[in-house]
Parts: C-alpha cells; structure tokens; sequence
C-alpha cells in the first residue's frame, strides 16, 4: 500500500550552491555568533574582487559564441556546429508576462536594440559568428601559440553521421558549461560548477566524454586568449575551466543511503550533488586532547542541540558538575547528551510542559536530529516513555542503534535536515517544522495527527489546503500571499485525483449511454438545465446559405433571434456582455452571411485581443487555463492530468494553439457542435451565488463552515425569494446569470427554478432527467459519465 | 540566499547570461561591499550596548512588559532575543537580502510570540527602541542601509 499523506508542505529554499556570503552567513549562524575577523576579510576580498569578476563575465557572456564555436570546432567536421545551436526562447507571450501584445510580434533582436540605450556600455550581447569567419579564425587558431594539443586516441565526429537531434543536444551542452563558468565567476565560488558537473561522466559514452574534454579544452584556450590583455583574468578562467574539467572527469559518486528504520520504511538514497550544494553542517566531535576553545564550542553545540538554547549565554545556567566530568574525559559527548536530557532543566523545559506525544516528538529532535518518521516508531516509544517515564525514553533515544550509527560515542548530534539526508515524505511538513527556532512553542503533536490522517479518506478540500473555494474560484494554483506563510494543510491531493464536477443537468437528456441521441426530441417538453440557464442554438434559417438545406427534424424549444444569439455568444465567451469597441464586428458579419458556423464565431471571439488580455496576458498559467477552458468548452477542467496537457500545448504553441486545441476537441463537437453557444455545464449553487449580487456574502459566510453551506443558502434563498414577487425574480435570475438573455417563452420556470438549494440538487435533477434507465448524472460520483469525453479524447 | 545566489538563480531558470540590469544591481552590491562589512561590524561590537539602551528606553515607554517585571530569566531570555534579531540583521546586511532574516528570523515569529503570551505590541515598541538605537551608533548612510531590516521585523510583528 502507498502511503501518499503528507503533513503539509511549508515552503522551503534549498540551497542549490554557495557563493561567498552565504557560505559565511551560513557558518556564522549555525554557531550562533557574529562573522569572525577572518571570515570578514575573506568577505571583504570578495567585494573587492567582485569589479574584476564581472568584467571578466561580461567578456565571457561577449564572446560566449566565439569561444563556443571553437570547442566545437575542434570536435566536429563537415559543417557548421554554431547552426546547430538553439538560442533560449523568450519568455513573452506567456500568460503572466505581462508584456504589450505588440512585443509578441518583435523579435527578439530588435527588443533588444531597442533596450540597448539603457544598458551599460561594457556589456554587450553575445555575438553570433558568421560561419566565414569561424573558417578563418580556426586557420588562424592553427598557429596560435599555447593551443592545447588532443590526445592520440581522439578522433572527430561527423556532424553528417552525428545526426541533428544529437548535434544540437552537444551544443547546448557546450554553450551550457561556458554559462556556468561564467555564473561561478560571479558567485566568486567554483562550487556551481561542482554541483552541477561531478559525476556527469557517468552518464555519457566513454567516446564522448573523450570528445567533451578536448572541447573544453579548446574552450578554455579560446576562453584565455578573448582575456589576454590581462594574464591575472586569464589565470582565474583557466582555473575555474580547469575545476570544470576535473570535476566532469571524476566518476559519478555513490547516492548517501538514509537508513531506514523498519522494514516497512526503508531507507532513502540522496543524491551526492544535493548533499555538496547544502551548506556544510559543522559536525564537531570531542576527543582527548582537544584545544579549550573547541571542547568550548562542542559543549556548547550540545547544549543548542539538546536543551534548543546556550544556557550558558541565556541564564548563566550550566550543568557544570556534567561539564567537568566531560572535561576530564570521565563521561564521552555520547554520556554527555544522556545526562543532559536527563537533567532537572531538560524536564522542567521539554517535558513538564508537553502532552506525552509531543515530548516524544521534541526528544527525537534533540537526541537524534530527525522527527519520527512513522506510527510504529511512535507507538514503540509511547510504550518505553508510559513504561519507565522520560529517563527511560532518552535511554532508549540514545542507546538506539542509529544514534550509534550517526553519532557514535564522540559526535555532537546535529539536525539532520534538508541537504544533510534524505527526507522523507510523509513527515516533510512536520519535520521542517520541529526543525524551527519556535517549535517548542508549539505544544500540540503534530507527527501523531498527520500519521493518524493518513488511514483517512481524502477530505473535502483544496488541494492547497485554506478553506473550501467553490470551484468557481479554485484553480489548483498557488497564491503568492499563501505560500509566504502557509497556514493550513493541504489535502493529499495526487495527479489521479480529479474533481466531482456535479452536473447541471443539462446534458442529461442529450446523453444516453454515452453518445449523443441523434434526436434531440428526447428532451421535448423537459426544460434544459437549472438556474434559468437557456440554450442558444443557431437556426438553419439564420444563415441564408445554410437555410436551404435543413439538416435533419430539428426540434427546439427556443428560438432565438441572431441577435440575442451574438449576445449570448458574447456573455459566455468573456463573462460578460461587450463594449462596443471590443465587438467582433467582421466576424458578426460573416456569421451572419453564414460565411462562418457559429463554432468559428466562438473561435474568432476567443481569438480577440480583448479576449486574449482578459484571460491570457493577466493572469497565471493555471488561471488562464482554467478560466479558458470554463469560458470554451463550459466546464471546469478534471484535475491535474488534463491540466498537464494544456500547460504543454499552452508553452510549446502559445495561446491560440490552446483556444484550438479546446473549440477543436471531440467534447466541443459533441456537446456544443457548430450551432449551439457553449454554456455552463457545471454550475453550482455556490458558484451561482458568486455571481449574484449578493454573490460575496452568500458564499463568504459558510467558508468558514463548509458543513452549512447548502442549509445557510437555502434559507438564504428561500427568504430572498419569498421577499421577491415572481416578476421580480424572473428578471433578476436572467440579469445574475451569466449566459442567459430574456427567456422567451418559458419564464416561469427558471424564476422558480433559479434559486434551488444545494440539497435539492440531485433529486431535481433526475426528475428532470425522465428516464428512469439512464445512468444518474447528478449523483455524487458523476465523474464516470462526465469523464467519458475526456478519456475518449485521450490517444 | 544572498544577492548573488538570487541573480544566478533567475538568470538559470531562463538558461540565459546576467542581464545588464542584474550586472548593475550586483556592481552596486559590490561597490557598497566596505560599508556592508563596516556596518556588520558596528553592529557586532556594539550588540550589547543597543541591547541594554535599548531596553531601557524600551522600559520607560512601555514599563508594564515581561522583560521589566523583575524576574531575572524573563529578562534575560528577552534580551537574548533581542540581540538575537539585531545579529540576524547583521547577516542579511552582509549578504544584501532579506532571505536570511527572513528565513531565520520572521517566519512565524508572530505565533512563536503568541504562543509564549508575550504581547505583539510590546515587542513591536521594543524593535522600534532598538532600531533608534542602532540608528544613533552610526553615519545617516549606514543608517539607511540598516533601518529597513529593523522595519522588516516590525512589520512581520504586525
């Protein structure tokens, strides 16, 4: 069984390598003072350099394709590797980007010409290199002095027989090593170009890393030569190239393995590259024969790890009697700890003021650096603490065979986090807590009550946790506010999980088994949909074309003018009627002339730059996604897993490939086909109740309490309508909702129907449906019908 | 996180070189690199001057708060605080960026507070009394450099 809980996920910064301050910030804190004298100089020469280093990227990045070229070069034949390099695509365009529509249609080139007043003079844009003067160039590159020369073994590639796909991926690869030397020149630490390179070899061929090495050879020549003026700026290339090279060379070192600690949890491999980037944690061990200053300093990284605070510094408390004992190496660190946790002050401050599952959860912090990591190792130490109270569980901590395993007789214990091992998932929240300055400030366990959720089903929430958004303003994104300082947990949501969407009932009648009834007579005499929703269907007789051969019985219970066809088309498509400078006027006049199907109209209205600034150019991805969609093709999207396939054709093809792939797709052509505007399809009270004029307090008193929601609004409802005389009503539920226009012949109905209360729903909803044998869409598990179209789609 | 880790990271995520824009941000990072280390240093030596001063003028606003009630281990672990957040400060002025007070320092500070029934407005006033102090130990130009740090604490606290 998969356990795929977890216990909410705080927001965390790993480090993906140093630079010079924060490898000094990093060292400073973790011991608690202030920057020595010496780590400030080393500082203080990085700030001194720091003029000369960037003089010296801003020559790398100007030269960037000339010293690329001659890597490549010297490793292939027949051709020009340069035109196999691909330049990194711009940004723009994306939804979010918040660029003027306008810039889509510059290149990048001229954006860049165009910005070059601003920008400081020494620093250019890389140049590209006609291949006539790489011909020259490599001549001349022939007698230059000082060229690395190749090993016997190498031979050059052909770029016929290398074949494009991996042509290109050796060229971004080539131009990618230059980017990183130059990002280490300026993070004046070779540690980037660690991270990322060691072990590289053992991923490619044995021929190829051959081939690499004498490019980047030929590049670090090249790299040298475009600095010569200045030899010191040289040297400092060469060896950051020199890094490079040796690092790519050594073989690809073994993941850390994490033990596990039970069978049923096994351990965790972590990758050796992580454990680099994270900043060094000082491990500091007590041997005989220590210096005074560094028996201090472990005594004191004791007292942090076990009692959370210097006591020394604190209160002028010290366990000096332990101390002493430890001094003249009568008791080890190991000894040292058990004595600390079971001193009077570690009660006083981890014990007395804890429920007993906590305590539980601040000692594995304390003695062994790591939160718990499963109920059964909780349920194992609840026994040993209730059995012999809190000496026993520090005995038992403490003579565990991991803690013998991390820290042995001599370590100091040290926190076992992000970058030092693994972690594991199903305690990633809490754990990232308890590893806090305030965690003892937090007096409720939290471990316990995430595994306990676990053996849960999936509860009624977003998948970001806060409050249940209706879905008419859930968009599976994150919230920048939120995510500073999350707040709640998040539900267990995976890429299979998908969401209820309870149907409106509209297609109920047009569904049968699946397909859509060829006769739409099915739903004669039956009202399409709640809430005072209407269908807007085009008329053959509209378009004069069209009009002269009728397809098939054609029976509808609204008729429509092509005008209130247009209109209904406009609201559903932006949400709300136009101005009339943002109507599509040549697109209404090819509808009308019957040039165009009602399809394409919805098409070139999603085509629009007003459209496309309404819900592309403003919004987040997933937002612009989701809000599209609803607009398009009438509902929410499932989940995840149809997300995923818009954000590809959304960044590989951009924003008109998405309103294709939607209007084009088999579910538009069954549901809506080409005459019929697409409407809500899923529209729930609540959602309705947003859109009311009373929208913001109808749904914003039962967020708090979800339970109430469908009670609190109906009696909402029924007092609002009760207050209402039927006129009223009538006219108020076409104004509220969001796709209808005056309803023509049937205005009894909606008015009565518009405000139907949430558990009302299903029932009205089969008996609309009429047929007792076909499958009830309005039950909690609509899902199976609903799905069908998509999975359909799917190849 | 310092400045410089945060310019490689955004010019890696689009797989492109520092843009000029970022050079001058850095250059400026560089340049004022002296004074960074200068103010760090100021404030290192000084941390227990700002903190006793500073709680006294904290005292005379507001002396109904833990720290002055006259249990010693209340106010030492105040004072401990205190000259906690002012070395954090010290840290993210070295690194230009308020990542490592952040990180370190404000997340969550206000529900740690809540939790320990100390009083927000209190240790709000008490920023402010230590942030007046720093501001009297040096030049108005570090001054600057180092009072938004100080406002950055107080706004989390509020």
């Amino acid at each position: 069984m998969t356990n795929r809980t977890n216990g909410g996920s705080p927001v965390t910064h790993p480090q993906a390598f140093h630079t010079v301050p924060t490898a000094v910030i990093a060292e400073a804190e973790q011991r608690d003072r202030y920057p020595k004298s010496s780590e400030l100089k080393t500082l203080s020469a990085f700030f001194e350099s720091g003029q000369k280093r960037l003089e010296i990227a801003a020559a790398l990045t100007q030269n960037a394709d000339k010293i690329v070229a001659a890597g490549a070069n010297r490793i292939f034949t027949g051709g020009s590797p340069m035109a196999y390099l691909e330049r990194p695509t711009d940004p723009i365009g994306m939804p979010g980007s918040r660029y003027y529509i306008g810039e889509d249609y510059l290149s990048a080139n001229v954006r860049h010409r165009r910005g070059k007043g601003t920008s400081i003079t020494q620093f250019k844009e890389p140049q590209s290199i006609d291949s006539t003067n790489t011909l020259v160039d490599q001549i001349a590159s022939l007698f230059a002095q000082g060229r690395p020369s190749v090993p016997s073994r190498f031979r050059t590639i052909s770029i016929a027989k290398y074949g494009t796909a991996r042509m290109k991926r050796s060229m971004r690869d080539l131009a990618w090593f230059l980017r990183y030397v130059t990002y280490a020149m300026v993070a004046g630490d070779t540690s980037i170009i660690t991270v990322n390179t060691r072990g590289l070899r053992g991923v490619i061929p044995e021929d190829v890393t051959l081939a690499t090495v004498v490019a980047l050879r030929e590049m670090q020549w090249k790299a040298g030569q475009c600095l010569l003026p200045d030899s010191n700026a040289a040297a400092l290339v060469k060896r950051y190239f020199e890094v490079l090279i040796t690092d790519y060379l050594v073989e690809k070192p073994d993941d850390r393995l994490r033990i596990g600690v039970s069978k049923l949890h096994p351990g965790q491999p972590l990758p050796q590259s992580y454990y680099q980037s994270a900043l060094p944690t000082p491990k500091l061990v007590v041997k005989p024969g220590l210096s005074e200053t560094e028996l201090q300093e472990a005594i004191r990284a004791a007292y942090r790890q076990v009692l959370e605070r210097d006591v020394t510094q604190a209160y002028g408390l010290a366990a000096s009697d332990l101390e002493s004992k430890l001094r003249s190496g009568l008791y080890s660190m190991k000894e040292f700890v058990r004595h600390l946790g079971k001193s009077r002050l570690y009660r006083r401050e981890f014990y007395e003021p804890f429920t007993i599952s906590r305590v539980i959860e601040l000692a594995h912090r304390h003695f062994l650096g790591r939160g718990l990591s499963c109920l059964e190792e909780f349920q194992t130490y609840f026994d040993v603490i209730s059995e012999g109270g809190l000496p026993a569980l520090v005995d038992a901590l403490v003579d565990s065979q991991e803690y013998a395993d991390y820290f042995g007789e001599e370590t100091v214990p040290y926190l076992r986090g992000l970058g030092i091992e693994a972690q594991e998932c199903r305690n990633w929240g809490p754990q990232l807590d308890l590893f806090k300055y305030s965690a003892p400030a937090r007096k409720v366990p939290q471990f316990v009550t995430t595994f306990a959720r676990a053996q849960k089903p999936l509860p009624d929430q977003h998948p970001y946790g806060v409050g249940n958004d209706p879905l008419e303003i859930q968009f599976g994104a994150i919230f920048p506010d939120e995510t500073r300082h999350p707040s709640a947990q998040p539900a267990h949501f995976s890429s299979t999980s998908r969401r209820i969407l309870i149907s409106s009932g509209l297609q109920n009648g047009r569904r049968h088994n699946g397909h859509v009834e060829p006769n739409a007579s099915a739903h004669l005499g039956r009202v399409p949909g709640l809430f005072g929703q209407s269908v807007f269907k085009l008329e053959p007789s509209h378009q004069p074309e069209r009009g002269s051969h009728p397809q098939g019985p054609n029976v509808n219970l609204a008729h429509h003018s092509m005008d209130a066809v247009i209109l209904g088309a406009y609201r559903q498509v932006f949400g709300r009627e136009v101005f009339d400078s943002q109507r599509q006027d040549v697109a209404e006049t090819k509808l009308k002339g019957g040039e165009i199907t009602l399809r394409d109209f919805v098409r070139q209205l999603a085509y629009s730059r007003a459209f496309r600034q309404m819900y592309w150019e403003n919004l987040y991805i997933t937002k612009s996604i989701e809000c599209i969609h609803r607009r398009l093709l009438g509902r929410p999207t499932y989940g995840r897993a149809e997300l995923n396939r818009y954000y590809d054709i959304a960044g590989k093809a951009g924003f008109y490939a998405l309103v294709d792939a939607i209007i084009d797709s088999p579910e538009y052509a069954q549901v809506f086909g080409d005459e019929t505007v697409p409407y809500d399809r899923y529209l729930t009270p609540r959602g309705y109740a947003l859109r009311s004029p009373q929208g913001p307090t109808a749904w914003g008193k039962p967020r708090h309490n979800p339970a109430i929601a469908g009670e609190w609004m109906a009696a909402q409802s029924t007092a609002q309508s009760a207050a209402q005389s039927a006129a009223q009503s009538a006219a108020q539920s076409t104004a509220q909702s969001a796709s209808a226009v005056a309803v023509l012949d049937r205005q009894a109905e909606p008015a009565s129907m518009a405000p139907s209360p949430v558990p009302n729903l299903a029932p009205e909803a089969a008996a609309h449906n009429g047929h007792p044998s076909s499958p009830p869409a309005a039950k909690p598990e609509p899902m199976a019908t609903a799905a069908q179209p998509s999975e359909a789609n799917s190849p | 996180m310092s400045l410089v880790t945060e310019l490689i990271l955004s010019a890696d995520s689009e797989a492109r070189y520092p843009a000029p824009k970022e050079i001058r941000i850095y250059q400026d990072f560089v340049k004022t690199g002296e004074q960074r280390i200068r103010i760090a240093k100021i404030l290192a030596e000084n941390e227990q001057r700002i903190v006793q001063n500073g709680s006294a003028r904290f005292w005379e606003r507001c002396p109904n708060t833990p720290s002055n009630c006259g249990n010693e281990r209340k106010t030492a672990s105040c004072q401990r605080d205190q000259g906690w957040y002012v070395r954090l400060i010290a840290y993210s002025i070295l690194a230009g960026s308020e990542r490592p007070l952040e990180e370190i320092g404000t997340v969550g500070i206000k529900e740690m507070y809540n939790n320990l029934e100390i009083p927000i407005r209190n240790i709000a006033e008490c920023m402010r009394c230590l942030k007046e102090e720093a501001m009297s130990l040096m030049s108005e130009e570090d001054g600057a450099e180092v009072a938004p740090y100080f406002d950055l604490i107080i706004h989390s606290l509020s």
